[in-house]
């Protein structure tokens, strides 16, 4: 179970003329995700879907509100540039960043992410990738190779086992990113557009392990993607998200049971309310900007 | 496996010898390149031709055989590669003490605001003091003696290393904690398995301009306060006007230089070979 309460996150930006503005890439974002399920997030470029995701991970700090999974507050990294501490010093006002027990015990939650850009570590070759990973989640070292070696093979990367990433295609890459999440068996996986570098019939290969493995494991999958009709077939619930600020503009839910057919015309239809909803989104802005 | 075993130290000792050899062929092969060659040779034979039809002065040029011949005295006399030895030993205490000081500091300082806060400034106001007007002063302090000596070497090699260091490990690419972050990664494992990763290439270029640097400082060092080594051997060539031994001795601290940078670009080579793609 995912909560995330009334999540707001403005960026000050500076512009040209070298004034600070604000920006707000979330405003007042609630959503509360049950477990074993799966999320998709669809929105236009730029609305704050990545940032509210890295807010979901702990990786970022939201300006206002908390994010809980299994009622265990998530906490963001602690503050290493001057606008971090700023920010920390305005939530946590009467708290010192270092003694502070909030941050000293923190919880260690099972989320795996999938990052937009893959960041897959240049330096480590695709099955190093995965053995780090495995041995941050405490693996004992022996079977490290065994588990990183089965996932590489179920995203068809088995023989690029001793390749460095600067060595493989883009899909390849993000293929590595997908196995490295799912190779600590996470309870949430968090994925920021996983599949959109691969073509059309691989894209469908990976949709259905993913939904494969999701069956057997009951893991809790969270997901940005640009394609409606991967969002319909996958997701039991929609997410759209409206540009600028960045707020749940509407919400889907999908009960078509599963296994589902790509071409069920109750999917299609759904797919084309959500289709013209983003349509709108897109006139109106283009609209103001001209 | 059991067959393989015996034979093990030869296979180690063959890939010595093919790594060396495969080194020394990109390193200084250049210099015998068919198209370097056509370079080199005419300007030796001009080096040998100019002061023999005295189109300069031979008292003041010395020819190419007079240098080798020169450099054939030097080498016989055993002294003269006791100064050789004393020179690296000196170039590289004093080059691997800025080295273990100046990484772990610059790793520190950029991984760690507060760190940064408290120590950046005062190296920013020492940097800038150009490393021979640390001179006299090391002079008094440490008097005219080895600890002088590989000290002034130290400094040469310490500032490049230390900003460059932290400047590439404070530029780390953000994604890459992230996504160590994610998987439960402690601060310790990120230094070890992303920044200084991540940073490897901007180090190894950070110590080559050290080298440089402190190249300049050994001579220096050398020349001011000792009683050995290139500097030195160059100081007594002047004094008794021996212009082919000076020469021999340049061009000895020319080769210690380029061997050095090569070395460091192997060990790039090795180190990151995941940039490479090979
Ligand atoms: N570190 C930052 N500093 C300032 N502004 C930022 C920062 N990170 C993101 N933003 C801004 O926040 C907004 C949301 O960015 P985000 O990456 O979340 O968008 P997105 O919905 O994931 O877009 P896309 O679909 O293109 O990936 C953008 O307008 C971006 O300019
Ligand atoms: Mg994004």
């Amino acid at each position: 179970m995912i909560e995330a309460k009334r999540i707001s996150k403005f960026f000050s930006v500076i512009n040209k003329d070298g004034v600070a503005e604000g920006m707000t890439a979330c405003l007042s974002v609630s959503l509360s995700i049950e477990a074993g399920k799966i999320i998709t997030l669809l929105g236009p470029s730029g609305c704050g879907k990545s940032t509210f995701l890295e807010i979901l991970a702990g990786l970022q700090a939201p300006t206002e509100g908390e994010v809980y999974i299994d009622g265990v507050r998530v906490l963001e990294p602690l503050p290493s540039t001057r606008s971090e501490i700023e920010e920390y010093r305005k939530k946590y006002r009467f708290l010192s960043p270092l003694a502070n027990d909030l941050f000293r015990d923190r919880p260690k939650h099972d989320i795996a992410m999938i990052f937009q850009d893959y960041a897959v570590f240049p330096w480590m070759t695709a099955l190093q990738n995965i053995t780090f990973t495995l041995k941050l989640r405490g693996l004992p070292r022996g079977e490290r190779d065994a588990q990183a070696g089965y996932y590489l093979n179920k995203v068809g990367l088995g023989s690029f086992a001793n390749k460095y990433p600067s060595q493989l295609s883009g899909g390849m890459r993000q293929r590595l990113a997908l196995a490295r999440a799912l190779s600590v068996e996470p309870k949430v996986i968090l994925m920021d557009e996983p599949f959109a570098a691969v073509d059309l019939l691989t894209r469908e290969r990976l949709q259905e392990d993913l939904l494969k493995l999701w069956e057997s494991s009951g893991v809790t999958i969270v997901m940005v993607t640009h394609d409606v009709s991967e969002a319909t077939y996958l997701s039991d619930e929609v997410i759209i998200f409206s540009p600028s600020p960045g707020t749940i503009r509407n919400r889907f839910t999908i009960n078509v049971p599963r296994p589902r057919r790509r071409d069920d015309p109750e999917l299609a239809e759904i797919q084309q309310r959500i289709g013209k909803l983003l349509k709108y989104d897109l006139d109106n802005e283009t609209e103001y900007t001209i | 496996m059991i067959h393989d075993q015996p034979n093990y130290g030869l296979k180690g000792f063959s890939r010595l010898t093919s790594e060396s050899g495969l080194f020394l062929r990109n390193s200084f092969g250049s210099l015998f390149s068919r198209e370097f060659l056509k370079v080199l040779i005419p300007l030796l034979v001009l080096w040998e031709l100019l002061p023999r039809l005295e189109a300069v002065p031979r008292t003041l040029v010395p020819t190419l055989t007079d240098v080798a011949a020169a450099f054939w005295d030097l080498v016989a006399n055993k002294k003269f590669l006791v100064h050789i030895a004393y020179s690296v030993g000196k170039f590289l205490a004093g080059l691997s003490i800025a080295i273990i000081c100046a990484i772990p500091i610059g790793i520190l300082m950029g991984w760690n605001m507060a760190i940064r806060k408290h120590s950046l400034p005062l190296f920013q106001l020492l940097s800038p003091i150009p490393p021979p007007a640390w001179v006299p002063l090391t002079i008094i302090l440490f008097g005219i003696g080895l600890p002088m000596q590989i000290f002034l070497i130290f400094l040469g090699a310490f500032y490049p290393i230390l900003f460059n260091t932290y400047q590439a490990i404070k530029d780390t690419d953000p994604r890459y904690l992230s996504s160590a972050r994610v998987f439960g990664a402690s601060e310790l494992t990120l230094i070890f398995r992303v920044y200084i990763w991540h940073a490897l290439g901007a180090i190894i270029m950070s110590v080559k301009t050290g080298v440089a640097i402190s190249l300049v400082m050994l001579v220096i060092a050398e020349m001011y306060g000792g009683r050995s080594g290139i500097g030195y051997l160059l100081v007594e060539a002047k004094d008794f006007f021996q212009i082919p031994a000076m020469v021999v001795c340049m061009l000895v601290l020319g080769v210690i230089g380029w061997f050095s940078i090569e070395i460091l670009k192997f060990a790039e080579f090795k180190l990151a070979i995941w940039k490479v793609g090979a």
